[in-house]
C-alpha cells in the first residue's frame, strides 16, 4: 500500500462513481460540441435547441418522461434477472410479444368497454405476453442448460419478425386493406384500452410514468425488503450452494427472467396504448436494447436504473429539437449516447479497482 | 422453371456472400471467446468507408483498402474494451452498432449531401466462361464481382486456415475454452483475442464494403439493416464449426432470396415470415433441438491472470 504512485486518497476520489460520470459527461459534452461545430452549427444556438427540446415546454417535457418510463420499465426487470444471476438480453423480443398481446387484446375487446376494465386487461396482457416470451428462454436454461444471454439475443429478431408478420397479414392483426396505400399496421385499439394522459391536454406525459415509478419503488422495496428478494441473491451469488439450501433454483430463475420479460412486455403494452394506438412494424424503436444497456450500467440499483432511464429520455428528445430547430442531424445524439455508455463502460474496471479488490 | 431456379440460386449466393465474409471472422472471434456483437458496426463503417473513399479517390480499389482500415479502427476499440478494459461485451457490442449507425448517418449528411448515388465507382460482374454455363450452380458461382470472388478466397483460407486440426485453431480454441489454462501452456491469450478481432474487424469491413462497391454502388443510412447480426447468427446456428456456419449463411441467403422468388414460384409466403426463418432456426439448433450444440466455454469471459 506505502508503494502506491499517487496519493492513494486522491486516486480513490477520483475512481469514484460519481468523479468518473462527470468526467465522463465532460468528455461527451466535448464531443457533442464538436459535432455541432462541424454539421456548421453555432453551439449556443444548438444548446437552445437542446434545451428547448428537454426542458422548453409540457410537450417536450412529456416526451421525454415517456421515453424515460419505457427504458425504466425495460431495465427495471433487467436488474430483477440480474439478481437471479441471468443476462436478460431480450428485453427488446419481450417488448414486441407484449406489444402484440396488448395489440391483440385492445382490438379484441368492444368498443364499449370501460376504461377501468379495458386498461388492466391491455396491460396484463402485455405483462403475461413479455412474460411468456422470456420463459422459453428460461425454460430452454433450466432443462437444456442453453446459455439464456444467446436464446434471449435470438428471440428479439424472433419478436421483431413475429410483429411484422402480424401487422402483414389480414388475417391475423393487419387493418383492413382497402388500397394499396393501407398501411402494413393495425387498427386503433378499443377507446377503453387506451392509457390517459395524466398531466393534462398540453402534455403528451401519459399513465405509463405512474407505471414505471410503481415498478421501479415495487421492485426496489421487494428486492431489499422481503424473502423473494433474499433468495434471488442467493440463487444469484450461487445457485449450487442455494440448491444445498433447500431453495428452488430453476423456479426462481425461471420467475426471474419471467418478470424480467413481464415488465419488458407492460412497457410494449403501454406504447401499444399511447398515441396513435395502433401497433406497427418498429414500434419498438429500439426501446428494448437501450433499456438493456441502461440495465447494465446501472448494475443492479434501481435509483441508478431511474436517473440513468431519466439522462437518456431527456438527452433523445432534445436531439430530436436538436435537428427540428438547429439543423443538427440527430445522428449526433445517438453517437453522443454512445460514446457516454462507452465511456462508462470502459471506466467499470478502472472504478472497480476502487474497492481494493479484485474486479 | 429453371430460369426461377436460377434466379433463386443467385441471389441466395449473393445476399450470402456479405455474411459468409463476416461469420468467417466472427466465428473464430467466438471460438476464441469474444462475441463480437459490434460485427454490424463493422461492417456498416466499413460500407461506409468503402463508399467514401471509392468516391473520393474515383478506384473502388482504394474504397476497399479504407473499409478495412474503417473496420479495423472499429474492431481496435471492441478489442481495448472487451480484452483489455474487460467490458462487458454485450453492452459495447450493442453500443459500437450504435455509434457506427450514428457515426456513418451524420457523416453521410456532411459527405455524401442527397445521396451521392450511383456516382460511386464499384466492382462490376466478371462471369467466368464455360463455368458460367452450368445450370444453377453456374449463375450462383460464377458471375460474382472480383470483390465477390475475394470473398469466397478469404472465407475458404479462413476455414482452413483456422480448423481444429492446425495450431492457429488449436490456439483459438484453448483460449476460447479455458484461458487461464491456455496462459499456463504459454499461449498469449490476449494477443490471439486481439488478433481475431482485428480479423473480424477486416472480413466484416469488406462483407460492407461488398454490399456498397458490388450491389447498390452507394451508401444509404443503415445499408446493413441488420446482416451483421445476422452473421453473428448464422455462426451460433453453425454451431460454432466451419462447414455448418457456412451452410447456414448459404440457407439464410436463400429464404432472403426466396421472397423475391416467391411469387414466380406460385407461392404465397409471408416475407416477414422469411426474413425470420434464420433467428428460429439458430434458436433451435442452439437449444439443442437439432443436433448437439456447446457453445465456447469462455465466450463473453474476458481473461485476467492470477485467479
Amino acid at each position: 500500500m506505502t508503494l502506491s504512485l499517487a496519493p492513494p486518497r486522491l486516486l480513490s476520489r477520483l475512481r469514484h462513481p460519481l468523479s468518473l460520470a462527470t468526467g465522463a459527461a465532460i468528455l461527451t459534452v466535448g464531443v457533442g460540441a464538436v459535432l455541432v461545430v462541424a454539421a456548421g452549427t453555432d453551439p449556443s444556438t444548438a444548446w437552445a435547441a437542446l434545451d428547448e427540446g428537454m426542458f422548453g415546454s409540457p410537450y417536450s417535457v412529456g416526451t421525454s418522461l415517456n421515453s424515460a418510463a419505457v427504458l425504466a420499465l425495460i431495465a427495471t426487470g433487467f436488474s430483477v434477472a440480474h439478481r437471479a444471476g441471468l443476462v436478460n438480453v431480450g428485453g427488446e423480443g419481450q417488448l414486441c410479444a407484449g406489444g402484440l398481446a396488448a395489440a391483440a387484446t385492445g382490438l379484441a375487446l368492444p368498443v364499449q368497454v370501460p376504461a377501468a376494465v379495458g386498461i388492466p386487461l391491455t396491460l396484463c396482457a402485455g405483462f403475461l405476453g413479455g412474460a411468456g416470451w422470456a420463459w422459453i428462454a428460461a425454460l430452454l436454461k433450466t432443462r437444456r442448460g442453453t446459455s439464456e444471454v444467446i436464446t434471449t439475443l435470438l428471440l428479439n429478431f424472433v419478436g421483431a419478425g413475429a410483429v411484422s408478420v402480424a401487422v402483414h397479414e389480414e388475417g391475423l392483426l393487419r387493418q383492413q386493406v382497402t388500397s394499396s396505400e393501407t398501411l402494413p399496421q393495425s387498427q386503433a385499439l378499443a377507446e377503453g384500452a387506451r392509457l390517459p394522459l395524466i398531466a393534462g391536454a398540453q402534455s403528451p406525459a401519459t399513465a405509463i410514468v405512474v407505471v414505471a415509478a410503481v415498478a421501479v419503488v415495487v421492485t426496489a422495496v421487494v428486492l431489499r425488503y422481503t424473502g423473494t428478494g433474499l433468495k434471488l441473491t442467493s440463487v444469484g451469488h450461487s445457485p449450487a450452494a442455494s440448491a444445498r439450501l433447500g431453495l428452488p433454483v430453476s423456479r426462481l430463475q425461471e420467475g426471474g427472467l419471467a418478470v424480467a420479460g413481464g415488465l419488458a412486455g407492460l412497457a410494449g403494452a403501454c406504447l401499444v396504448a399511447s398515441a396513435p394506438y395502433v401497433l406497427a412494424e418498429h414500434f419498438s424503436s429500439g426501446y428494448g436494447f437501450t433499456g438493456l444497456v441502461v440495465g447494465l450500467l446501472a448494475r443492479g440499483s434501481l435509483t441508478a436504473v431511474a436517473a440513468v432511464s431519466l439522462l437518456l429520455g431527456f438527452l433523445t428528445s432534445g436531439g430530436i429539437n436538436l435537428q427540428l430547430a438547429a439543423g443538427v442531424p440527430a445522428s449526433s445524439v445517438q453517437i453522443v449516447q454512445s460514446v457516454l455508455v462507452l465511456l462508462i463502460a470502459a471506466a467499470m474496471l478502472w472504478s472497480n479497482r476502487r474497492a481494493g479488490g479484485t474486479v | 422453371m429453371s430460369a426461377v431456379l436460377d434466379e433463386l440460386a443467385a441471389g441466395g449466393v449473393r445476399l450470402a456472400v456479405p455474411l459468409l465474409l463476416a461469420s468467417a471472422g466472427e466465428l473464430l472471434s467466438e471460438r476464441a471467446g469474444v462475441l463480437n456483437l459490434s460485427v454490424e458496426g463493422m461492417m456498416l463503417t466499413g460500407a461506409f468507408a468503402g463508399a467514401a473513399g471509392a468516391l473520393a479517390s474515383g478506384s473502388a480499389v482504394v474504397g476497399v483498402g479504407a473499409a478495412v482500415v474503417a473496420g479495423l479502427v472499429v474492431a481496435l476499440l471492441q478489442a481495448v474494451l472487451s480484452v483489455t478494459l474487460r467490458a462487458d461485451q454485450i453492452v459495447t457490442g450493442i453500443t459500437i452498432n450504435a455509434l457506427a449507425l450514428g457515426g456513418t448517418t451524420y457523416a453521410a449528411r456532411l459527405w455524401f449531401g442527397d445521396g451521392g448515388a450511383g456516382s460511386v465507382p464499384g466492382f462490376d460482374p466478371l462471369p467466368v466462361p464455360v463455368l458460367r454455363d452450368i445450370p444453377v450452380l453456374g449463375p450462383a458461382l460464377f458471375q460474382q464481382s472480383a470483390l465477390g470472388y475475394a470473398a469466397f478466397a478469404v472465407t475458404a483460407v479462413l476455414a482452413v486456415a483456422g480448423a481444429r486440426r492446425t495450431t492457429w485453431g488449436l490456439a483459438v480454441d484453448a483460449v476460447g475454452e479455458d484461458a487461464t489454462t491456455a496462459d499456463r501452456c504459454g499461449l498469449p491469450v490476449r494477443a490471439v483475442r486481439y488478433g481475431v478481432v482485428l480479423l473480424t474487424g477486416a472480413t466484416s469491413a469488406l462483407a460492407g464494403a461488398q454490399l456498397a462497391l458490388s450491389e447498390v454502388h452507394s451508401f444509404s443510412d443503415n445499408l446493413t439493416a441488420g446482416v451483421g447480426y445476422l452473421a453473428v447468427v448464422a455462426v451460433i446456428a453453425g454451431r460454432w464449426r466451419a462447414w455448418p456456419t457456412m451452410l447456414a449463411c448459404l440457407f439464410f441467403g436463400t429464404a432472403q432470396a426466396l421472397q423475391f422468388a416467391a411469387p414466380a414460384l406460385g407461392l404465397h409466403v409471408s416475407a416477414p415470415l422469411l426474413t425470420t426463418l434464420p433467428y428460429v432456426f439458430a434458436l433451435l439448433a442452439v437449444s439443442g433441438l437439432v443436433g448437439r450444440s456447446r457453445a465456447p466455454s469462455a465466450l463473453t469471459v474476458p481473461f485476467v491472470r492470477g485467479t
